[in-house]
């Protein structure tokens, strides 16, 4: 009984360990300045990053940036945005593109590499630490708030 | 087989009731296996829900027509799912769907958002295919209960044969053989000492002894009542005496064989009815109904003498008439009548009568009962007149020709005495050769024109029939009239014979007088 007291105080600890390390990572969800759209909803966000929608609310097309599979920004982004792990991300994308309807969203390797696409596409959109953040690019959707 | 046997009414009552039994118990099971099988389809919808939800989610999630539809075809190939559909936003993709009555609906989630519903995915069960299954499970529960049902109706029936039928047709045919009042009785058939069989057949052979009891007992009386019967029937038909009863108004309601045998001698035919108290058969019957009805009034039984009214031209026929009043129990009032022959009696007292007044040769009456006679109209206080006449010449021809001429002459002078009176008139033979003539109201000059018409017939000459003889007697004649001349018998006929005298004298000196009165004699 006093093992398995134990063994729940640790996984407590964990948790609040992995939260502490959420709010340091404060994730937004950003588009170029010159983009009409100037705020959107959290389900917006996943509307757009999950292949719903494809357009800004005004109705422009949008073309989601995503990072590659091996960053805990990433994984980190999903995890806060849909509470899913990427694995189940990738899962579902899997499932998904096989009726060809949903096209998945860019890729890029780092997060320097997305803020150089943020920069030269107007209708980009994607997600960095608020530390990153330029002039160019603003911020809709912020994942702590 | 007996229709209405117990056996096959056991049967047909156990077939019908277990059909009704096994249709109501399958509509039933029908019913409850139908609503459970909608119930186990709606669950295992639910199943199918949970297993098809994530896809059909993401289908509705993004609009994905081909995914939702590929989801929605899916669930149609399972057996459950009559049809489904999948509606997400405008959009609605689905199977044929024929009826969406009991359709089931589900909400379909965003697969990212737990909140947020995305679209609905309906299901409708295939009712039909319960409705097959539940119909077949009913018809082989159904199938199962009959056969049940028929084999304990089987059974039930051996068992009632064995235990109740066959012991209930022995006990029966025994009882048919037994005739009531023999010392017969049912034996108890096997296993059934204590059962209600055997208690009935206990019963049966008690009633039997009672029965016997009872008719020995009957039978008893019985022969006891023919043996009277019989023997107030010998009373009753060998009575030499007519005994009849009747009702008081004259139906004949028995009457024995005497009585027929009265009707035949005074030659009538039976009848029903010869009128109250036979009446129709006395000659006297109004006195025979007078002095029945003053007997029944004082409460005597009614005897009396009276002569049959008889056709046959025979003897007169005297019966002794008794008459008694029955009263039934139940208040009903009969007579009895008993008649007694007493014609040779009657014969015999007239004949006795007879040779006690009557004079044996002449057949006139004689001195003593004449006397009587006489005496009977002085009691009466009747005017009549004595008349003695003495026959003349007599002596001579009874001494001349012996006495049976004299007698013959004496019945000859009776012959005309008797012709030559009025009916209520009489004579009689005074004695020898003297005669009395007793004549009622009537004066002298009819005496005198009678006498002389028998004078006259008397003095007539008489031819002896045993002699060739002819003689002629006379007669002298003397008369005492009563009350005129006296009160009394022995007066008026000594007065009588007093005037007769004289006239002897009177004959004896030339005169030739019929009669003397006495009232023409002086001392």
């Amino acid at each position: 009984m006093a093992h398995l007291k134990n063994t729940l105080l640790i996984i407590a600890f964990q948790l609040l360990a992995f939260n502490g390390l959420a709010a340091e990572q404060d994730l937004v969800v950003v588009v170029n300045i010159n983009n009409p759209t100037s705020k959107m909803s959290k389900s917006q966000v996943i509307d757009l990053f999950m292949g719903r929608n494809i357009a800004f609310p005004n109705g422009e097309k949008a073309t989601p940036i995503d990072l590659i599979d091996d960053n805990h920004i990433k994984r980190f982004f999903y995890k806060n945005l849909v509470g899913m792990s990427l694995a189940r991300v990738n899962a579902y994308w899997s499932r998904v593109k096989f009726t060809g309807r949903v096209k998945p969203s860019v890729k890029v390797p780092s997060e320097s590499g997305l803020i150089q696409h943020m920069h030269s596409s107007p209708l980009a959109i994607g997600y960095m630490e608020r530390k990153h953040l330029t002039k160019q690019l603003k911020v809709v959707y912020a994942l702590n708030e | 087989m007996n229709k209405s046997g117990l056996l096959i009414r056991l049967a047909v009552v156990m077939i019908f009731s277990s059909l009704a039994v096994g249709f109501i118990s399958s509509q039933l099971f029908y019913r409850f296996t139908y609503l459970t099988e909608v119930d186990n389809s709606k669950k295992q919808i639910a199943e199918l829900y949970k297993t098809v939800s994530a896809t059909a989610s993401i289908a509705a999630y993004l609009l994905d027509r081909e995914l939702a539809n590929e989801v929605v075809e899916g669930l149609a190939t399972n057996g459950v799912v009559h049809g489904a559909l999948i509606k997400f936003d405008e959009e609605v993709v689905s199977t044929k769907l024929t009826n969406q009555d009991s359709i089931i609906q589900f909400d379909l989630h965003s697969p990212f958002e737990k909140g947020r519903i995305v679209g609905h995915l309906s299901m409708v069960p295939d009712l039909k295919q319960i409705q097959i299954r539940a119909k077949k499970i009913g018809r082989d529960n159904a199938k199962a209960l009959f056969a049940q049902a028929i084999a304990a109706t089987l059974i039930a029936i051996i068992i009632v044969y064995l235990l109740i039928t066959q012991p209930m047709i022995y006990i029966s045919k025994s009882l048919h053989k037994i005739k009531p009042g023999t010392s017969k009785r049912l034996i108890i058939p096997d296993f059934h000492q204590h059962s209600e069989l055997g208690g009935l057949v206990h019963d049966i052979n008690h009633l039997l002894s009672n029965t016997q009891q009872q008719l020995s007992a009957e039978q008893e009386l019985r022969d006891e009542l023919k043996l009277l019967e019989k023997r107030f029937r010998m009373i009753f038909e060998s009575s030499q005496s007519p005994i009849i009863l009747m009702e008081p108004r004259g139906s004949i309601l028995i009457y024995n064989h005497a009585f027929t045998h009265l009707l035949e001698k005074i030659n009538l035919d039976i009848k029903k009815n010869f009128g109250a108290l036979l009446s129709e058969l006395f000659i006297e019957h109004e006195s025979l109904v007078q002095s029945v009805r003053v007997a029944f009034a004082n409460n005597e039984i009614s005897t009396g003498e009276y002569q049959l009214l008889s056709r046959a031209n025979d003897q007169p026929i005297w019966v002794q008439v008794v008459v008694n009043s029955i009263v039934s129990e139940d208040m009903k009032e009969y007579y009895q009548l008993t008649l007694h022959d007493i014609s040779k009696r009657k014969k015999e007292l007239e004949k006795l009568n007879i040779r006690a007044n009557y004079d044996q040769m002449t057949q006139l009456l004689n001195r003593h009962s004449g006397e009587k006679s006489i005496e009977k109209l002085i009691y009466n206080k009747q005017a009549f007149v004595v008349i003695l006449m003495d026959l003349n010449g007599f002596k001579e021809i009874n001494d001349t020709y012996g006495h049976d001429s004299g007698d013959e002459i004496l019945i000859n002078v009776a012959g005309i005495l008797k012709n030559s009176v009025r009916h209520d008139d009489f004579s009689c033979r005074w004695g020898g050769d003297e005669f009395v003539i007793i004549l009622t109201n009537v004066d002298k000059e009819s005496i005198r024109a009678i006498v002389k018409k028998i004078l006259l017939k008397i003095q007539k000459p008489y031819s002896l029939s045993t002699h060739q003889q002819e003689v002629s007697i006379g007669a002298s004649i003397g008369a005492a009239l009563h009350p005129k001349d006296n009160l009394d018998i022995l007066g008026l006929v000594q007065m009588a014979d007093k005037a007769m005298y004289h006239t002897k004298q009177s004959k004896a000196l030339g005169n030739t007088p019929d009669i003397t009165f006495a009232d023409e004699v002086h001392d």
